[in-house]
């Protein structure tokens, strides 16, 4: 006992404190939900199987049903352009941010921090915000696009098919924009300067400096920047509930929004775990990019 | 005298690395003992096994008679002066000063009257309120130090502590690191990876490598007698030249391995035709007299620092010459340099052991 | 053209183009102010010419808007304070050493960190069904919340510890502190800023959760503001002033704590997420 307490203050055992108790902490929150999450995935699980612990087991009946269904393919299809189109627009409008606050003029920094406040916001006021932007008939996105001649009737962003996944796109650019430019700013700003001046003493011009030094000393911050968009793009959930509910018709639907609507609405627990279990696979691989792109911070 | 550490048969090893190989090393109460070596020959973790940041694998280790394998280092009453210096950055000088009295639990008033004592002795009386950010390079330095005298430890640990410092105030910190010591009757144990630092500062000097201890004595025994080409290339600066030799067929003459051939009398008479390594330091070589015997060979460089003329021999292995003046000797001349015999060393051409001239 | 110059004109393409960017932030403020009569005209103001503040008491009561962010508040206190100090702990173990076990402690860190709250609420929801934790819906949410925001505290909490050197606490040690004493005196305090900034991020992060609060409390009375802003907007809602009213005052008070702590949130965070 006295060599377990001076373990404790002096030795190693202070590290197993600390470290073991939050970690089965997360085990038992997070580990053990994503193991039944495939369990449940092999079981018919409704509303009257939902509080026993022994249930139908159906092997991969949901697996196979879920393919079958004709909202399936429309829907991870949509789940792809939501990430490819939210990632790019996100990536590319951060990168111009980032590389004109570069320029480093009084102000940059706090004026940069504060397009932040995009992410630090509730997501359902985001969406809230937006669903209202982009409404048909008195939305101020309409009249502003009116106005500027780009279109000459209102478009219903939320309610036209072929509309309302961008407009959920929309609002999920603006809100990851900022992130991904102070990310960005940052690796930028890692980039040592006299590299810039041996390049112009070699004759470099701007263009060039920027495709031959910048993009490749940055690489592994856009590889992980990329890797943290698909993440957090599969991650969102509000923006959807927010804005379009998924429809009109599945128009707009993703896997992550169906996932929660297949339990929580049609109250198949069993195949929201399929689909939980299938995308919770795609964003493992997302994330083992990520851990690699910055593996040099993990070692410290 | 009584022994104030004593290790007997200390391993460490991290996993399967062997970093501490059976170390034996008693160091007196009241003396300065220096731990120099490469970097990676084990000399940190020997100092840090003292203060109780690592733990020793086996073997034991006694602090003032007590054993104190697995002691935490809160009980071991030791104070170390770190390379960083490891100033809390949130405290004032003076609360890194006192700060392990506070812990002790001495009074207010007492810990203030400690630390006014030491900063009178250290030259700190005017910096006791300041932050460590707000000080000087030299500055920290001294609160270091000074926040290890005040606890009046059994020993000091010193790792590196003057390696962050510049040249000028890293000469004249020796000097008053030495002297504190002397002063407070301390035992100090003094991790460095400059010979020169240990050298000067140092009673009894421990050559580490590679985990063990290879030589350790008195400073000028290390430089005059070196155990072996290690401790010898190691000792002394600019480091011992080294030339592969053989001695003659009657032992008296060493016949060396220069591109051409060169000879010198052997310091005794040696075996017929031995191989054997010659170490000749670079201070004790000189302008021949005329006649008198020695190695001859062309000029390749010559470097003077003002004081002193550094002369590279175009030879291989490449000799270097220290002559304490202003030489007249150019480059490309050809020069004859003579060495006194009795500060020839020489070294078993396999096992790098000294070889004792009988 | 002189440095000066330059600067002033970047300065001014910088404003505009956060004018832009944060246009959807001002039009919430302008439509709430507006009347509801203002807010369909044609074309719409871009200036409240007659801000109706009375708005924001009316949908306060009748939104019942204090219940609501008292939920918020409860549920996103209970999350941070289980977050911190679970999670200092293990970061500050993680910055420590290196290891074998400590990569992989990270990387399933890191892999808890990204996994979607949509996806994992299917079987917490079934799992707390069965453990009958569904009888304190505000409790369970925060176990939730905090299982899920706590790979990202870790994160965070741990690029501030490895910023205080190994030394300091071995100097505490030798000048008489115990692991704990010299965790706590100088650790801690050194680590405190970006504690408690990662904390922020994180109370901010709850504040606003959606997904966990709407699928597990069905009792209005402890529902957070999120969900209420979710059944306030109907598919075919006409209130826009009254939402964007209420969204005000939901998200005013993060704003500001984040204006004012923006360059420590935003140092914070890039430290973690990336180096």
């Amino acid at each position: 006992m006295k060599r377990l307490t001076s373990s404790v203050t002096d030795g190693h055992g202070f590290d197993a404190v600390l470290v073991g108790v939050p970690f089965t902490f997360l085990f038992l929150l997070s580990g053990l939900p994503l193991l039944y999450n495939v369990l449940m995935s092999f079981q018919e699980v409704d509303m009257f199987s939902l509080g026993s612990f022994i249930r139908p087991f159906v092997g991969f009946e949901n697996y196979a049903d879920l393919f079958r269904q004709p909202e399936t393919v429309p829907i991870l299809i949509n789940t792809v352009i939501f990430v490819l189109g939210s990632i790019a627009g996100q990536f590319v409008i951060g990168f111009g941010l980032a590389l004109f606050f570069w320029t480093n003029f009084p102000g940059a920094s706090w004026l940069r921090g504060l397009f932040l406040v995009s992410w630090v916001m509730p997501g359902l006021v985001v969406g809230a915000i937006w669903n209202w932007i982009l409404s048909g008939d008195f939305g101020v996105l309409n009249f502003m696009l009116r106005e500027m001649g780009l279109i000459s009737g209102n478009i219903f962003w939320r309610s036209d098919p072929s509309f309302s996944l961008w407009a959920v796109v929309l609002a999920n650019i603006w809100l990851g924009t900022s992130f991904n430019m102070i990310l960005l700013s940052v690796g930028l700003s890692a980039i040592p300067g006299d590299l810039y001046e041996a390049a112009e003493m070699d004759g470099a011009n701007a263009w060039h400096r920027f495709w031959t030094i910048t993009l490749p000393m940055m690489r592994s911050t856009i590889g992980a920047i990329i890797a943290l968009g698909l993440i957090f793009t599969l991650q969102q959930f509000d923006l959807f509930a927010a804005i379009t509910d998924g429809g009109p018709n599945n128009a707009s639907n993703v896997a992550q929004y169906w996932a929660w609507d297949l339990s929580f609405r049609q109250y198949d627990f069993g195949r929201g775990a399929t689909i939980s279990v299938i995308m919770t696979g795609f964003v493992m691989l997302a994330a083992m990019v990520y851990v690699r792109s910055t593996r040099h911070e993990v070692r410290g | 005298m009584t022994n104030q550490i004593e290790l007997s048969g200390v391993n460490k090893y991290y996993g399967a690395y062997h970093a501490l190989k059976n170390i034996d090393l008693a160091i007196p109460k009241g003396s300065f003992v220096a731990l120099v070596g490469p970097s990676g020959c084990g000399k940190s973790t020997l100092l840090r096994s003292l203060a109780g940041l690592e733990t020793i694998s086996s073997g034991d280790l006694l602090i003032a008679g007590e054993r104190m394998n697995g002691v935490p280092p809160r009980r071991r009453d030791l104070a170390m002066v770190f390379q960083s210096y490891a100033l809390y950055p949130h405290m004032t000088v003076e609360e890194n000063l006192t700060y392990s009295l506070k812990i002790k639990g001495v009074k207010k008033a007492e810990r203030k009257k400690a630390a006014d004592d030491v900063a009178a002795v250290t030259g700190l009386k005017d910096l006791l309120s300041r932050y460590p950010r707000e000080l000087s390079g030299g500055q920290r330095q001294r609160v270091a130090m000074s926040r290890a005298i005040i606890r009046n430890p059994k020993a000091f640990l010193f790792d590196e502590p003057l390696s962050n410092l510049d040249a000028a105030l890293r000469v004249h910190m020796r000097k008053e690191i030495r002297t504190l010591h002397d002063r407070l009757g301390a035992t100090s144990v003094y991790v460095t990876h400059d010979q020169v630092e240990a050298m000067t500062m140092a009673d009894h000097v421990v050559v580490m490598r590679q985990g063990i201890v290879e030589q350790h004595g008195a400073p000028l025994d290390l430089y005059d007698r070196p155990i072996n080409r290690f401790v010898a290339g190691f000792i002394g600066s600019p480091a011992m030249n080294f030339i592969d030799a053989q001695s003659s067929a009657d032992g008296r003459f060493l016949l060396l391995d220069l591109q051409s051939p060169q000879v010198l009398p052997a310091p005794a008479s040696l075996p017929p035709d031995q191989r054997v390594v010659v170490g000749i330091r670079p201070e004790h070589l000189r302008p021949a007299a005329g006649g008198e015997e020695g190695l001859e060979f062309d000029v390749a460089a010559v470097e003077s620092t003002g004081s002193a003329s550094y002369v590279t021999a175009a030879t291989s292995p490449e000799i270097v010459v220290v002559l304490n003046e202003r030489s007249a000797i150019r480059r490309g001349e050809r020069v004859r340099f003579a060495v006194d015999t009795r500060q020839i060393h020489l070294f078993d051409a396999t096992t790098g052991q000294r070889l004792d001239v009988p | 053209m002189s440095d000066t110059s330059r600067d002033r004109l970047m300065l001014v393409v910088a404003l505009a183009m956060a004018a832009i960017y944060l246009f959807p932030l001002y039009w919430m403020y302008v439509t709430a102010l507006k009347s509801g009569s203002d807010m369909f005209a044609s074309p719409p103001s871009f200036w409240p010419t007659s801000p109706s503040w009375g708005t924001f008491a009316y949908v306060w009561e009748s939104r019942n808007m204090g219940r609501y962010l008292w939920n918020s508040i409860v549920i996103a206190t209970g999350a941070v304070t289980l977050v911190a100090v679970l999670g200092t702990g293990c970061a500050y173990v993680l910055a420590r050493y290196r290891s074998v076990w400590v990569d992989i402690g990270l990387f399933l860190i890191l892999m808890l960190q990204v996994l979607p709250a949509s996806l994992m609420i299917t079987p917490i929801f079934v799992g707390f069904t069965q453990m009958g934790l569904l009888e304190y819906p505000r409790f369970a949410v925060v176990l939730a919340i905090a299982a899920k925001s706590m790979p990202f505290f870790v994160v965070l909490v741990r690029a501030t510890f490895m910023a205080v050197p190994v030394e300091l606490e071995e100097a505490a040690q030798v000048d008489g502190n115990s692991r704990i004493g010299a965790f706590v005196n100088i650790v801690l305090p050194l680590a405190r800023n970006g504690i408690l900034v990662s904390a922020i991020l994180i109370f901010m992060q709850a504040f606003g959760e959606f997904v966990y609060s709407k699928s597990i409390i069905q009792d209005v009375s402890l529902q957070p503001a999120s969900v209420g802003l979710n059944s306030f907007m109907g598919p075919n809602t006409s209130e826009w002033n009254n939402i964007m009213a209420y969204a005000t005052l939901y998200v005013t008070p993060i704003l500001a704590i984040f204006v004012l702590l923006q360059r420590r949130i935003v140092s914070g965070l890039t430290s973690g997420a990336l180096k």
